[in-house]
């Protein structure tokens, strides 16, 4: 396997418990930025992100973040924090408590341990809690301590398991803006989700799972495109609509065009995108008025749909 | 071994000890390990302030003199020994088919004297002095060894060792030390600190209790000289010191046992098993036990053979006792291998709380 320093790569990796599979020959770069893994309970997400942090062991294959193997611990977790989907902290223990504790185990002082943990509280918003036991707080704040344990120390690679599930509009939204600011400063932020609107939102890459396989990875329009048995879905609003679909029939790659209701616009099927927006701007070159051009089904809902089908898609 | 992060290290631990020592002092589930060390405590207690109450009866009702008492003799008439000793404080009768039995009882302050009569004739006087002070350091010595040692301190590691992984994984709040930049053999070093910490802690108090009550009962002379004169305060650091030795002793067996086996039941019962066959293992085999060190340690040796009957003591064999500095550089270096063994099954663990 070839190093990639800045990376977290997975070269041929498989896991089973016993006889169960948990992913199988999974071979994976990820570069920095939000990558998002994608997949129905059972798929394989939590799998992925545990191998990732060694908290279980592949049962084949090799695993590297940022050139270093997660059978490290003290070296990994200097520059990897992880929000698991675990709900139990240490019994008995304060918001503060719990991450004063996990930063006392860097190996630092007191001093530094404390400051670092209430920037951490500060930034998850949860500062007014912070003295109370986790044992009385509701599951979002629960989301919001685990989040601020795993950003504590101020990682560069930030593996997030569902980590919007609880969490109120606001903070949800707060919560987005922070994954940003990571990955726009080059940091990886690994989340997983099975709300596809939300990956849809906030990533720059994903990762497609089904039954322990990767069925597909990338930028989601490039991973779209990739689909070629499911036409690619274009809405237009322009004048002329009906010229327009008269055009587009002429051309063996356009498979269907359906005229808005309105008559503002159009839904076109095609099976070749690059030959489809080179007819597009020929059109608009003819004089044809051309208000919006969105893409219908590039997103992550659609493409997992069409990957594994409806029936997966909304386990 | 110089480039080694040895501060770094022993920063981890002490952050890892401060979260655990917490754990095994307050968990309400360790409530029991607590009533185990006190039970030798309450006996001896128990002992101390029943004697302490007979020896006050003894001198409250004191109404005859040593000299008195000397001279009833054998054959005296019941009318004698009352013209001598007066009305006695207690007695009982008991008629059978042709006799009649009675036992008077007086005090002379120090002691009790029983004068005992069949058909108003003396058969038999006694003197009941009371316990001694050797005496019960030879009951302290049996209990230590078949109750402390093989029973107590056994359990009691078992409930604190075998919890400090197994516990947190049935809990599932493993994964909170797991992803900490901490290597695996750190871990397991300050986690079994922490158990050896608490249990020595516990036990080593309950010993020193313990030995406190029996010496309560005594005055400060007789204990005096029990300490300095006949060699006491060897035998005490000696049960002082053997208890930590047994928490480092059986803590490494149950940490290693709790990082093998789902169920702490299995190991605990084969230990127990094994611990508990030791009289009867050809001597080689003894070696391999945590209970023959300790046993070799204990100052007052304790025979088993009294107790056990006589077909089975036929199966016991004997083997000499290792000589201190041996048996506790044994209990050292068993320790450190099941530590080493931890930390190599530590490093293959891994987090999958649903089969838990």
């Amino acid at each position: 396997m070839t190093p990639v320093p800045d990376s977290i790569v997975f070269d041929n990796v498989s896991k089973f418990y016993g006889e169960v599979l948990g992913v199988n020959r999974v071979t994976l770069t990820i570069p920095p930025g939000i990558t998002s893994l994608v997949g129905p309970n059972g798929s394989g997400k939590t799998t992925l992100m545990n191998l990732m942090t060694g908290l279980v062991q592949p049962s084949r294959g090799d695993i590297r973040i940022r050139g270093v193997k997660p059978s490290e611990p003290e070296k990994l977790f200097r520059f990897l924090g992880y929000a698991t989907q675990f709900d139990s902290f240490p019994k008995g223990a304060t918001g503060f408590g719990f991450v004063y504790g996990s930063l006392r185990l860097l190996g630092g002082g007191h001093a530094d341990a404390e400051k670092l943990a209430w920037q951490a509280i500060e930034q998850v918003n949860l500062v007014e809690a912070a003295k109370r036991k986790i044992a009385g707080y509701s599951k979002g704040m629960r989301q919001r301590i685990r989040l601020a344990q795993a950003i504590a120390h101020d990682p560069q690679v930030l593996v997030l398991d569902e980590p919007l599930n609880g969490l109120d509009p606001l903070v949800r939204a707060e919560t987005i803006a922070m994954f940003r600011m990571f990955a726009n400063q080059g940091r990886h932020v690994i989340v997983s989700s099975h709300i596809l609107h939300e990956v849809d939102m906030i990533s720059d890459q994903v990762i497609l799972l089904s039954n322990g396989y990767v069925v597909a990875e990338g930028q989601i329009r490039g991973v779209r495109s990739e689909i070629e048995e499911h036409p690619m879905q274009v809405l237009i609003r322009c004048s002329r609509p009906s010229e327009v679909a008269r055009r587009f029939f002429e051309h063996e790659h356009v498979v269907e065009v359906k005229l808005h209701s309105d008559r503002g616009g159009l839904l076109v099927k095609t099976r070749d995108a690059d030959r489809f927006y080179r007819l597009l701007n020929q059109v608009a070159m003819e004089g044809v008025d051309i208000d919006t051009v969105a893409p219908a089904d590039d997103d992550v809902n659609s493409v997992y749909t069409y990957l594994i089908g409806a029936e997966e898609a909304t386990k | 071994m110089n480039q080694l992060p040895w501060r770094l290290w022993a920063a981890q631990v002490a952050a890892v000890m401060r979260l655990e020592l917490k754990k095994s002092f307050f968990a309400r589930r360790g409530l029991w390990i607590y009533i185990l060390a006190a039970m030798p405590v309450v006996l001896f207690t128990a002992h101390t302030i029943s004697e302490r109450a007979d020896v006050e009866a003894v001198r409250a009702r004191a109404s005859i003199t040593p000299q008195q008492r000397e001279e009833i003799r054998e054959g005296m008439s019941r009318d004698e020994v009352l013209a001598k000793l007066g009305k006695p404080f207690s007695s009982e009768t008991r008629r059978r088919r042709n006799n009649v039995r009675e036992t008077l009882w007086y005090s002379d302050g120090q002691a009790q004297f029983q004068v005992i009569l069949r058909d108003d004739k003396v058969v038999q006087t006694g003197v009941n002095q009371g316990g001694s002070l050797g005496e019960d350091w030879q009951v302290f010595a049996a209990v230590y060894q078949y109750f402390f040692l093989r029973f107590a301190i056994f359990f009691g590691c078992v409930g604190v060792f075998m919890n400090l992984f197994r516990g947190e994984m049935l809990d599932k709040s493993l994964h909170f030390y797991l992803l900490a930049p901490i290597r695996r053999e750190v871990l397991v070093v300050a986690k079994y600190l922490s158990g050896l910490v608490a249990t020595t802690v516990i036990f080593t108090a309950s010993v020193a209790l313990q030995l406190t009550a029996v010496f309560a009962l005594y005055d400060s002379n007789t204990v005096d000289q029990f300490l300095k004169a006949a060699g006491g305060w060897q035998q005490v650091w000696a049960y002082l010191g053997i208890t930590p030795l047994a928490c480092l002793g059986y803590g490494s067996v149950f940490l290693f046992a709790g990082l093998l086996f789902k169920n702490p039941l299995i190991p605990a019962s084969l230990m127990l098993m094994w611990e508990g066959v030791n009289w009867f293992l050809p001597a080689l085999l003894k070696k391999f036990s945590v209970i023959f060190y300790l046993q070799s340690l204990c100052p007052v040796p304790a025979n088993p053979m009294g107790d056990i009957a006589a077909p089975l003591r036929l199966l016991a064999s004997t083997a000499a006792p290792t000589p201190a500095p041996l048996a506790i550089l044994g209990l050292l270096g068993l320790a450190a291998a099941l530590l080493a063994l931890s930390a190599m099954r530590a490093r293959k663990l891994e987090i999958n709380y649903s089969t838990e």
